[in-house]
């Protein structure tokens, strides 16, 4: 394929992308103060990570600003390996989010994390693989993006920065991302049982 | 192309196009390679991947399994050919890898479909046994079971055969003109020739006198150790203890390169092997033979 590079046309490039990705990308911190994780600004209220991030029920949650809030557990699933936390209001749009079923092997996606510590850090490949590591397993989205300790909890998303998937975990090489549909309904049924829990 | 989102869905487009002509290939225990599609009947594999004297079957993109069998070996380039009737399965789109540039975005991809991208980071790698302009590198990550998958462009037209046996440094693909080259061999004599001197060799260090006196800049040549009989070798004249320095002028510095130098190509034709005997260079016109099959 050739790009033509005329003298005029913006060569197309990612960085308003990384711009937006890390305003929704929040720092976790355990109250031990052990390494960091990341996190999504999932609504204005509401911090999404993965259960291995976030241990404790109440953790840190630092933002692009520098601003730090504290974050309540709502609920925590381990087998899943995704926890809901409630912050403060700070006012920060949160995250923009994808049809993670309608996401093609091939396509270009970002991770954003901070991984080795390296805070919002950007790094790009494409989707390697969609399915189960084995058969019969949970679907995982198989990313071909360098990810490191530190980007656990953070978004995997798409050439428009819309969110696609949590990373998770590193096999292999590859990233490892709960389809975000998947992160949804566990949104979904954590608010939910949340709200029944409120009214009794 | 005018957005990322654009060369994003170019990039998933071309995995869906090319997922067509993929196949698994089961030639080995465990984990299985892939294997392309290049002209009907014939699908492409790397060699290292199918095992000798041993059934091979493939997966088709549609999960059918279809039974293959080997038509051709090439061990230098790490290419193998294998016949199968796999109807209803479309041929390769191969493209004209004359266009490939250092710093062209490039895929390799792995029956599933499974897929890993990068660029082209050098043309005319000459590698250990491979001639050069027969490689190219790559920065890109070859998983587990891409052997003998397709290195294709953004459009999904395959550019090249990857390989995990060229080196264990590099990430290599064998160019889409070398691996056409071989097929069509099969087509033409339904084999791949393998060329044959008749000699055993051994590397063998050259003294700093001798290289400057002859004006060499190899370290080392390969001594012949052993001629078959009635072999191209022995016809042209070389005796054990001479030392090949060169062929047709390519400098032979360990017995890999003789592999480098004998491509199926060669068979019948005429070529010069410069020696060292009683340390004075000496010529010796072969005619390159073909490697009599394993009885």
């Amino acid at each position: 394929m050739s790009v033509r590079l005329a003298r005029e046309a913006p060569i197309p490039h990612l960085a308003e992308v990384a711009d937006q990705l890390r305003r929704v990308t929040v720092e976790i911190t355990s109250p031990g103060g052990r390494g960091v994780g990341a996190g999504i600004l999932w609504a204005p209220e509401l911090v999404v990570t993965n259960a291995h991030v976030a241990r404790a029920s109440c953790v840190g949650v630092g933002f692009a600003d520098d601003r730090q809030v504290e974050a309540q557990l709502v609920v925590a699933d381990r087998r899943a390996d995704l926890a809901l936390f409630r912050i403060p209001p700070h006012g920060v749009a949160p995250a923009a989010f994808a049809d993670s079923d309608t996401l093609r092997v091939g396509a270009l996606v970002v991770a954003l994390g901070h991984p080795l510590g390296l805070r919002r850090t950007l790094t790009a490949g494409i989707v390697h693989a969609l399915g189960p590591v084995r058969p019969g397993g949970r679907r995982f989205i198989h990313a071909d993006v360098r990810l490191a300790p530190g980007n656990s909890g953070g978004p995997l998303a798409d050439s428009a920065g819309n969110v696609v998937g949590m990373n998770t975990m590193i096999a292999g090489g590859l990233a490892l991302a709960i389809p975000i549909n998947d992160v949804r309904r566990f949104v979904a049924s954590a608010t939910a049982s949340e709200a029944a829990a409120s009214t009794t | 192309m005018t957005t990322v989102m654009d060369l994003s869905n170019a990039l998933a487009g071309a995995v869906e196009r090319t997922s067509a002509w993929m196949f698994a290939v089961h030639g080995r225990p465990r984990l299985p390679s892939t294997g392309v599609l290049w002209h009907a009947g014939l699908v492409v594999t790397a060699n290292h991947t199918v095992e000798h004297d041993r059934d091979v079957t493939l997966t088709g993109p549609d999960g059918r399994s279809f039974s293959a069998s080997v038509a051709g070996r090439d061990p230098g380039l790490d290419i193998a050919v294998l016949r199968a009737v796999a109807d209803g399965v479309p041929v390769a789109d191969v493209a004209d890898d004359r266009d490939v540039r250092v710093g062209h975005l490039v895929m390799a991809l792995g029956a599933g479909p499974r897929a890993s991208a990068g660029i082209v980071s050098a043309l005319d790698v000459g590698r250990g046994r491979h001639a050069r302009g027969e490689l190219l590198a790559v920065d890109l990550t070859l998983y587990p079971g891409f052997s003998g998958g397709p290195l294709v462009d953004v459009h999904g037209r395959v550019i090249g055969i990857a390989t995990s046996g060229a080196s264990r440094h590099l990430q290599c693909a064998v160019r889409a003109t070398s691996v056409t080259r071989l097929v069509e061999h099969v087509i033409r004599g339904g084999r791949i020739p393998r060329a044959y001197l008749g000699v055993g060799t051994q590397p063998v260090e050259l003294p700093d006198p001798l290289r400057e006196r002859l004006g060499l800049a190899q370290r080392t040549a390969v001594i012949v150790v052993h001629v078959r009989p009635d072999s191209p070798a022995a016809t042209a004249g070389l005796i054990i203890g001479d030392v090949i320095v060169s062929i047709d002028g390519r400098a032979i510095a360990e017995p890999e390169d003789l592999v480098a130098v004998l491509q199926p190509d060669r068979v019948g034709a005429a070529a010069t092997v410069t020696v060292l005997r009683g340390g004075e260079p000496r010529d010796l016109q072969v005619i390159v033979g073909e490697r009599p099959s394993r009885a």
